[in-house]
């Protein structure tokens, strides 16, 4: 560029002087395209080299802008026009160009870069420099449109990493973040350029397979999808660690399985929600069933949630009958939900449910001093066996709860037996232990509940010093058909007996097998044979 | 993250498919790319394309053999990679050369294919430990022929 030739004309009037000091960058060109006028802010915008002189095309190549097609047109046709420039230190410029009704023209400039960029910025994911989730929408919204005025499909795949938190956990959240991010170079790999990949936040990302034709659609997304669970799922080698995760991925198809984007979103994420149920590392296109799957679990949901303010809950009181004296030792607490249009509503079915959504330590809670209050009230001081749900150890109140409830109800606390499962015991073993300890501080009594059907580890038996063991009632079952059943009965018994703990058989229906449970030297028994879980008032009655 | 000097172990299935002429094009065409991609990095080690497997060992600082195998984890060409070994090392096995191919010619393959037959020769059970000390008696072998 050379040295210009002439200072800018000195402005000789106050309109003069406005256009000299105005906020906007400003050139005037004549008709030819030349400088005839630079104000002091298009100065510093072309860094001292805008003056009087030059040709406008000459100007900007001096900042490395390519050659602006817009405005030469413009220029030679004499009429407006407006062009995005990019000069090569990487600022974006706007040109106006408006011609003057005295000739030429009047040239001004927009320093767009940090707008344009943080707009850039903010449709990104900043961690694997992805879409983020309004991008996706943004783009998914565009999709569609194009995809119902063309009639083409499209397909929404989200993908879920599988064992993704015990990363974070076990190699802390840098090494999470990186594999995370390796796993958005790999989704960038499997998909082709016109695709929009996005990541949702956590572990969760999108891809919005767009312009595959026709049937092909749903043969391109199935390949897509198959390719990613592959891709994914081979192993990551990561700041000198071997690591795997595994991919599930769901799968809605525009127009089959919706026509809106929320619509495409939800439905995808159902088939997710399916893929991860059916073992994970795997992807499931979105069937209508699972909507109607959904829709009944969410039903059962509102109802649970408040089923315990509507008082909907009662409890049944199971004998437990001693094999030394032939008389009811104590009972069992086991909860019952009876909604008034549903019916009765199997355990089996809402307290996975209720522990899930976290319901399950209120109405834990309520359990607990229902049974209490029932116990203290009996004519003699049988036992109140209660169940936990490991969700209960979970919050940090369950010694509190438990003393409260005695205190409420004044039962003795050597009446009260806890039943936990091994479920309890798996995540944080030793946190639940303090637990138990706790517990077992009040002066209540702890059993282990359901043995020999889960892990069945001897460790927890010997971490902690149960007062009873529980037989399943599997087992109990399958003793008259089954050397082995008897030969696990009788194990438990023995074990049992030798640790100091005392063992209840569960299930026992039929005198053969009371005969059995007793022969293999049982302390207890609980089953039909020996009494049904009964109302409240029945049970009394039996303390008579 | 300390650059250590690591070795890294693996072997995947080929899916390189088409007449044997083909297959020998390809495996050119990789280990000609892992030459020049691999010198530039640091990265030193051993290929071999044996009965439709690959079996690769991999040399050099933490981080280059890290990006080298996550863009062979990203290698249609490769499937059902498995990982063998990743370990910090004192030396290199392999030094002054990028990468060999081992199984040059047909006849070569017939010689490892005779190699599985007679003594039970399968990568897919080989240990890390052991496949790289393989693959580094082969590259002795043919350094000492080029030098014949």
């Amino acid at each position: 560029m050379p040295v210009p030739s002439a200072a800018p004309v000195p402005p000789l009037d106050p309109v003069g002087a406005a256009l000299a000091e105005m906020a906007t960058p400003l050139l005037l060109l004549d008709a030819g395209g030349t400088v005839t006028f630079a104000n002091v802010r298009a100065a510093s915008l072309f860094a001292g080299a805008a003056s009087a002189g030059p040709v406008l095309a000459a100007l900007l190549m001096s900042q490395g802008a390519v050659k602006p097609r817009a405005l030469d047109d413009a220029l030679r046709a004499g009429r407006p026009a407006r062009e995005r420039l990019a000069f090569a230190d990487g600022r974006l410029v706007e040109a106006a160009l408006a011609p003057l009704s005295s000739g030429g023209f009047a040239l001004t400039f927009d320093d767009v870069t940090e707008h344009v960029r943080s707009a850039a910025l903010a449709r990104l994911e900043p961690l694997t420099g992805l879409c983020n989730r309004a991008e996706l929408h943004e783009r998914l919204g565009a999709a569609l449109t194009e995809a119902e005025r063309a009639g083409a499909p499209l397909a929404v795949l989200l993908l879920d990493l599988d064992r993704f938190k015990a990363v974070n956990d076990t190699l802390g959240h840098p090494a999470g973040d990186a594999l995370l991010r390796k796993v958005a170079e790999r989704l960038r790999n499997a998909a082709r350029q016109e695709d929009v990949i996005a990541r949702l936040g956590g572990d969760e990302f999108a891809i919005l397979q767009i312009g595959r034709a026709g049937a092909d659609a749903l043969r391109a997304a199935e390949a897509l999808a198959a390719r990613l669970v592959e891709l994914v799922g081979r192993t990551y080698v990561l700041d000198g660690q071997m690591l795997n995760v595994g991919a599930s991925v769901g799968i809605a198809l525009y127009p089959a399985d919706g026509r809106g984007a929320d619509d495409l979103m939800k439905h995808a994420d159902l088939a997710l929600y399916r893929a991860k149920a059916d073992g994970r590392a795997t992807y499931r296109f979105f069937e209508p069933a699972m909507n109607a799957a959904v829709q009944a679990r969410r039903s059962l949901e509102i109802d649970l949630r408040r089923a315990l303010a509507l008082k909907q809950f009662s409890l049944a009181f199971q004998p437990q009958v001693s094999l030394e004296t032939g008389t009811v030792s104590g009972f069992e607490a086991l909860l019952r939900w009876h909604h008034p249009e549903r019916g009765p509503i199997s355990p089996a079915t809402f307290i996975p449910l209720a522990e899930e959504i976290g319901v399950i330590v209120g109405i834990g809670e309520w359990a607990l001093r229902t049974a209490c209050r029932e116990a203290a009230s009996w004519a003699q001081p049988a036992s109140i066996a209660v169940n936990l749900s490991p969700v209960q150890f979970r919050g940090g109140k369950l010694v509190e709860t438990v003393t409260l409830a005695l205190a409420q109800t004044g039962l003795d606390p050597a009446r009260l037996e806890l039943e936990i499962t091994e479920g309890a015991l798996l995540d944080d073993t030793d946190g639940v232990l303090t637990v138990l300890n706790g517990l077992r501080g009040l002066g209540v009594r702890i059993s282990m509940d359901d043995f020999g059907t889960g892990y069945s580890s001897l460790s927890y038996l010997q971490k902690f010093p149960f007062d009873k063991i529980k037989i399943d009632q599997s087992f109990v079952r399958g003793m008259a058909g089954s050397a082995e059943c008897g030969a696990i009965v009788r194990a438990i018994a023995r074990l049992g007996a030798s640790l100091g703990m005392r063992t209840t058989a569960e299930g026992v229906e039929t005198a053969d097998q009371l005969d059995a449970i007793r022969a293999e030297g049982c302390s207890e028994v609980q089953g039909y044979l020996t009494g049904r879980p009964m109302p409240a008032d029945q049970a009394a009655a039996l303390l008579t | 993250m300390t650059d250590d000097l690591r070795r890294l172990v693996y072997y995947s299935r080929n899916r390189t498919a088409g007449a044997p002429e083909a297959v020998d094009g390809t495996i050119r065409g990789i280990l000609e790319t892992s030459r020049v991609n691999n010198a530039r990095v640091g990265v030193t080690g051993a290929l071999m394309f044996n009965a439709g497997c690959f079996a690769q060992v991999l040399e050099g600082p933490t981080s280059a053999v890290e990006a080298t195998f996550e863009r062979i984890q990203q290698d249609e060409r490769h499937g059902d990679v498995a990982l063998l070994a990743y370990d910090v090392v004192e030396n290199r096995l392999f030094t002054d050369w990028s990468m060999a191919y081992v199984g040059a010619s047909q006849a070569e393959v017939a010689r490892y294919g005779d190699l599985a037959d007679s003594s039970g020769f399968d990568i897919a059970r080989m240990t890390g430990d052991r496949l790289c000390a393989v693959l580094h008696g082969l590259a002795l072998e043919e350094e000492a022929a080029a030098a014949a």
